[in-house]
């Protein structure tokens, strides 16, 4: 990056553009009361609204601009007016529509106009339809305010001597962008009010996709060269990173703006592109947390993609995460979407996979708690003296009454209206029907949460209890009873005498394949979700690892304690697909290995295998080459998805403070390896030294700390699919 | 059966030769190395090792078809990637005839031999000849000063060098850098005027000082003493190698360490 974009970065980390923030709110209660406005007005009126109060910021050096202003989204209705609307209703986490991708390839190909000409034409179809009428009024509003925005915007350029900025808004986001430049800033606007709007986890979708027609004609026609466009690249990423904070998610940073690269097209050929590159070296430049990349992958994937994609994963950020096309397609295919749809995935806030522009899908509703259920199973079978098949039978009983209370709950889901949404989604305008009625997809995606903790549950009994005879049921049931206490020798026996799932030990591993192939069954067989779609069972945990074990507020998922595989209460569970904390594994083969036992087809709500490897890992000449292997094997083995974490000092410093916690930790340094936690003091201080300097390009720690997503620390592992509204943001009334 | 017993398995060992490989640690080693980060390697009895993250058994018995089926269980993965297996230790010499029994279950897997050479000479080429490419470590020419420092006569180690040259096998020296011990000039040159006619050598590499070599002692009821200073930058010469033509690189090195 050259010097106007390292100043824009830091400017940028510094919070610098916050001093145009305003703490004044947008009340549109009054109006909206006087006219007496319906939900769906109230909606457009808000939008309208936010866009009319920001204030122009143009940065001296900005080529990409919109800063926003007014961090606070205001509430539509009084409290006592949401408590009516609302009653006896459920509503998905904070309310609004969230969660999903915008069709933005035809966003940019028909540019707002094009949008607006759409609700026009249908709103003379519908003219008989005063429900469809005022939907498409209210979209036609909110698509004028963020033209008039835009008009703003191009008018104080002008004035301020930006000839250049002028005409790029003068042109879009009303028209099809003429420059990959005018794209990208068509999509910073359109995309920036959503957020606005109150809208979250707004999903940038298959990026180099849709932006590379715009590209390819420039870079053809000699208008840009790489570095330029690059460079443009890179300034659009540190964009992304200014409203980050005013996110909502379960810590600062985890806001789900996802970008997907890579795959297949919609016909099925190769989609890779050279901006799918530029793309992945325009993060690794600005290396700051947004936007959150994730890479599709092949069997068969170049491996100068994957080694590019290594590279990033070296930055310690956290991503990429890596999908695997030839698993994940199917996985969808099977579960209703067509064909066409499912090569055309994305991802939402953390792992679900979702269609832009076709997916209302409702992507994280709750989680099964998979040891709750081993759990109950083991205490009754042990009590009755049954044998493991009626074990195993009541997990799965519980398992299939947790998926039913699960989305029971969701059976009746309120969304609300959203016709900004709606102008960006395929055909809400040219069927006159908002967002909130659905779309071509309205699935929703279960998690079965813990589950190698689960498994190792079953495990455990099954070869002291009832194959070896080696533990009696009874003095387990105590022990578990008794958190443990008195009962040392046998947790300790527990731990490291069972077989652990990560191993690729068949035994255990089996037990991890019947319990998803439980919680498929369970979801299959609930049949309609209330919304005219069906239940996608996922295996991610997301915070669910540390809820579960703990309980958490206003969370209905059940609490354990004690488990059978030797954890006490309040000990966190595994997490995602990943092998329980304190297990001892011989390392990522052997865990790629187990995990791809599993039936993905039938479990495509996503959710990764998790893989942390030291940053030493990095230090040897090949060692990029070799990150590029693994994530090939990822995908050879027939993995779903992958999240590669990169080892870094805070992680190795909280493993100083908490060795009970990062028992599995390794760090190498050349033909040696050593478990961090043994090492005398000392050392350990040396590592951290070492893995201090390794770090390479500066990355901010706070930053880093807000999206790695290591088992080690309660505030993370976020992914902000999940029921909980950071304090901020939460208006004391519950509304939005 | 035979029986053997390794103190650890691990996958995606990236600094133990090409491509993705497991490494299979092999428990005791007839050298006492004053610089060895292994040291629970030292015995072949499995051990106890008391630490802040609680007590664990070093060294597990196991039979040579049970590890032999969980190495061709990676068989493919291994394979597909350019890598294989590297047996290490301690010295995996010490359980020679487990190591065969081992090598000859294993399902086309490129195998790679991590030896400190100090073995019976017919032990050596038995497994050298087994295997597709092997680590050699060489630490001091002096011979009083290796016996001093590993408590061994360097004899049969060179012997058995000279010997490798022979077998066809490609192999790489391999120099720990320890300061003011190993890294010095004179001892460098030794090396390097050693091998540098040997038929066979593909590479040397001098592998860094690892600062955090005595980070398991405590944990095993023993004491780590250097004598010399850990902090002082290795000398991490490449010129003694390059006087000769050999092609030589350091490993593990970074900017602020060596000079
Ligand atoms: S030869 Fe290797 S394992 Fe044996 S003592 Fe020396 S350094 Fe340690």
């Amino acid at each position: 990056m050259d010097t106007r974009l390292e100043t824009m970065r830091q400017s940028v980390r510094d919070g610098d553009h916050k001093q145009w923030r305003r703490q004044i709110t947008v009340d549109i209660v009054p109006e909206c009361e006087r006219e007496n406005l319906s939900w769906v007005r109230r909606s457009a009126r808000l939008t309208r609204r936010m866009c009319e109060a920001e204030q122009v910021v143009i940065g001296p050096t900005e080529r990409i601009v919109f800063t926003r202003t007014i961090p606070v989204v205001p509430s539509l209705y009084s409290p006592s007016a949401w408590r009516a609307v609302t009653a006896g209703r459920k509503l998905h986490e904070m309310g609004p529509i969230s969660n999903i991708c915008a069709d933005w390839r035809m966003v940019l190909e028909q540019g707002l106009l094009g949008r607006r000409a759409a609700a026009q034409a249908a709103r003379e179809k519908f003219a008989a339809d005063p429900q469809s009428v005022e939907f498409l009024d209210a979209a036609i509003e909110t698509i004028d305010a963020v033209l008039a925005l835009a008009d703003r915007y191009a008018r104080t350029a002008r004035e301020r001597g930006r000839d250049d900025l002028a005409a790029i808004l003068q042109h879009v986001p009303g028209r099809r962008p003429r420059s990959f430049h005018e794209a990208l800033q068509c999509l910073r606007l359109c995309h920036a009010v959503l957020w606005m709007s109150g809208h979250y986890h707004c999903g940038l979708g298959r990026f180099d996709q849709y932006m590379w027609p715009y590209l390819q004609a420039d870079l053809e026609s000699g208008r840009l060269d790489e570095p330029e466009a690059e460079a443009l690249l890179a300034e659009f990423f540190i964009t992304l990173n200014k409203d980050s904070d005013l996110y909502p998610g379960v810590q600062q940073g985890d806001n789900g703006q996802s970008l997907m690269l890579g795959g297949v097209r919609r016909d099925g050929s190769c989609g890779v592109n050279r901006l799918t590159y530029m793309a992945l070296r325009a993060a690794l430049d600005v290396s700051m947390i947004d936007p959150k990349i994730n890479l599709r992958v092949t069997p068969d994937t170049d491996m100068c993609l994957l080694e590019l994609a290594a590279k990033l994963t070296q930055r310690g950020l956290g991503f990429p995460q890596y999908s695997n096309d030839d698993v994940v397609i199917p996985g969808l295919v099977r579960h209703g979407y067509d064909l066409e749809d499912a090569r055309d995935y994305s991802v939402a806030a953390c792992w679900e996979y979702i269609i832009p522009g076709k997916g209302m899908d409702v992507v994280n509703i709750g989680a099964v708690s998979m040891p709750a259920a081993v759990h109950r199973g083991i205490v009754q079978g042990l009590r009755d003296g049954a044998d493991f098949d009626a074990v195993l039978k009541c997990a799965a009983d519980d398992i299939s009454a947790q998926v039913k209370a699960v989305a029971n709950t969701y059976h009746d889901l309120l969304l609300p209206p959203a016709p900004y949404y709606s102008v960006l989604m395929d055909g809400c305008l040219e069927r006159g029907r908002d967002l909130s009625h659905g779309l071509r997809y309205n699935n929703y995606g279960v998690h079965g949460a813990a589950s190698s903790s689960a498994a190792d549950a079953l495990a455990a009994v099954k070869r002291m209890v009832f194959d070896r005879n080696e533990v009696s049921g009874a003095e387990l049931l105590e022990a578990l009873d008794r958190d443990y206490d008195g009962f040392e020798t046998l947790q300790s026996r527990l731990r490291t005498e069972a077989p652990k799932v990560g191993n690729h030990d068949d035994m255990v591993d089996s037990l991890l394949v019947w319990l998803f192939e439980q919680f498929a069954q369970a979801c299959e067989s609930y049949g309609d979700n209330g919304r005219g779609g069906l239940l996608r069972p996922g295996s991610g945990s997301a915070m669910y690892y540390v809820w579960l074990a703990q309980g958490h507020q206003g969370m209905s998922e059940p609490v354990v304690g004690a488990t059978a595989d030797g954890r006490r209460r309040g000990e966190y569970f595994s997490s995602n697909l990943a092998p329980s904390a304190g297990v001892r594994v011989r390392g990522p083969i052997s865990v790629l290995q187990t995990y791809s036992k599993l039936d993905y087809s039938r479990i495509c709500n996503g959710g990764p295998v998790t893989i942390e490897l030291a940053d030493s890992v990095f230090r040897d000449a090949g060692a990029i080459r070799r990150v590029a292997m693994l994530i090939r094997t990822f995908a050879q083995l027939g993995c779903q998805q992958l999240q590669l974490n990169t080892l870094n000092v805070e992680t190795l410093e909280d493993a100083k403070r908490h060795p009970e916690r990062h028992k599995n930790l390794i760090v190498r340094v050349w033909g040696w390896s050593g478990y961090f936690c043994e090492l005398a003091p000392e050392y350990q201080d040396q590592i951290v030294e070492r893995h201090v300097y390794a770090l390479g390009e500066p990355v901010i720690p706070v930053q880093v700390k807000e999206i790695t997503r290591h088992e080690s620390k309660t505030r993370i592992d976020a992914t902000g699919c999940l029921p909980v509204v950071p304090d901020r943001l939460q208006r004391p009334d519950g509304t939005y | 059966m035979t029986t053997g017993t390794i103190f650890d398995i691990r996958e995606f060992t990236v600094h133990d030769g090409p491509g993705i490989r497991t490494t299979v640690f092999l428990k005791g080693c007839p050298l006492r190395c004053a610089w060895c980060h292994n040291p629970e390697g030292f015995v072949r009895q499995p051990q106890t090792m008391v630490t802040p993250a609680g007590r664990r058994v070093v060294g597990q018995d196991m039979s040579a078809e049970e590890l032999a089926g969980i190495l061709n269980r990676q068989a493919e993965v291994l394979a597909a990637n350019e890598g294989g297996v590297t047996f290490s230790g301690g010295e995996p010499l010490t359980q020679a005839e487990f190591l065969v029994a081992v090598i000859d279950r294993l399902e086309g897997i490129h195998v790679l031999l991590d030896t400190s050479g100090c073995a019976d000479a017919h032990d050596f080429r038995s497994i050298v000849q087994r295997c597709d490419l092997v680590f050699f470590d060489l630490k001091l020419m002096d011979p009083a000063l290796h016996r001093h420092f590993t408590g061994q006569d360097n004899g049969p180690i060179l012997a058995n060098l000279r010997q490798l040259a022979g077998l066809g096998v490609p192999y790489v020296v391999r120099v720990p850098l320890v300061p003011g011990i190993t890294d010095t000039e004179a001892n460098l040159t030794a090396i390097a005027e050693a091998i540098r006619s040997l038929s066979g050598l593909v590479g040397v590499n001098l592998l860094a000082y690892n600062r955090a070599a005595g980070g398991k002692y405590p944990g095993l009821g023993m004491t780590f003493e250097p004598t010399w200073d850990e902090t002082q930058p290795v000398n991490a010469s490449l010129a003694p190698f390059v006087a000769v033509g050999l092609d030589a690189t350091v490993l593990g090195l970074r900017d602020h360490e060596g000079k």
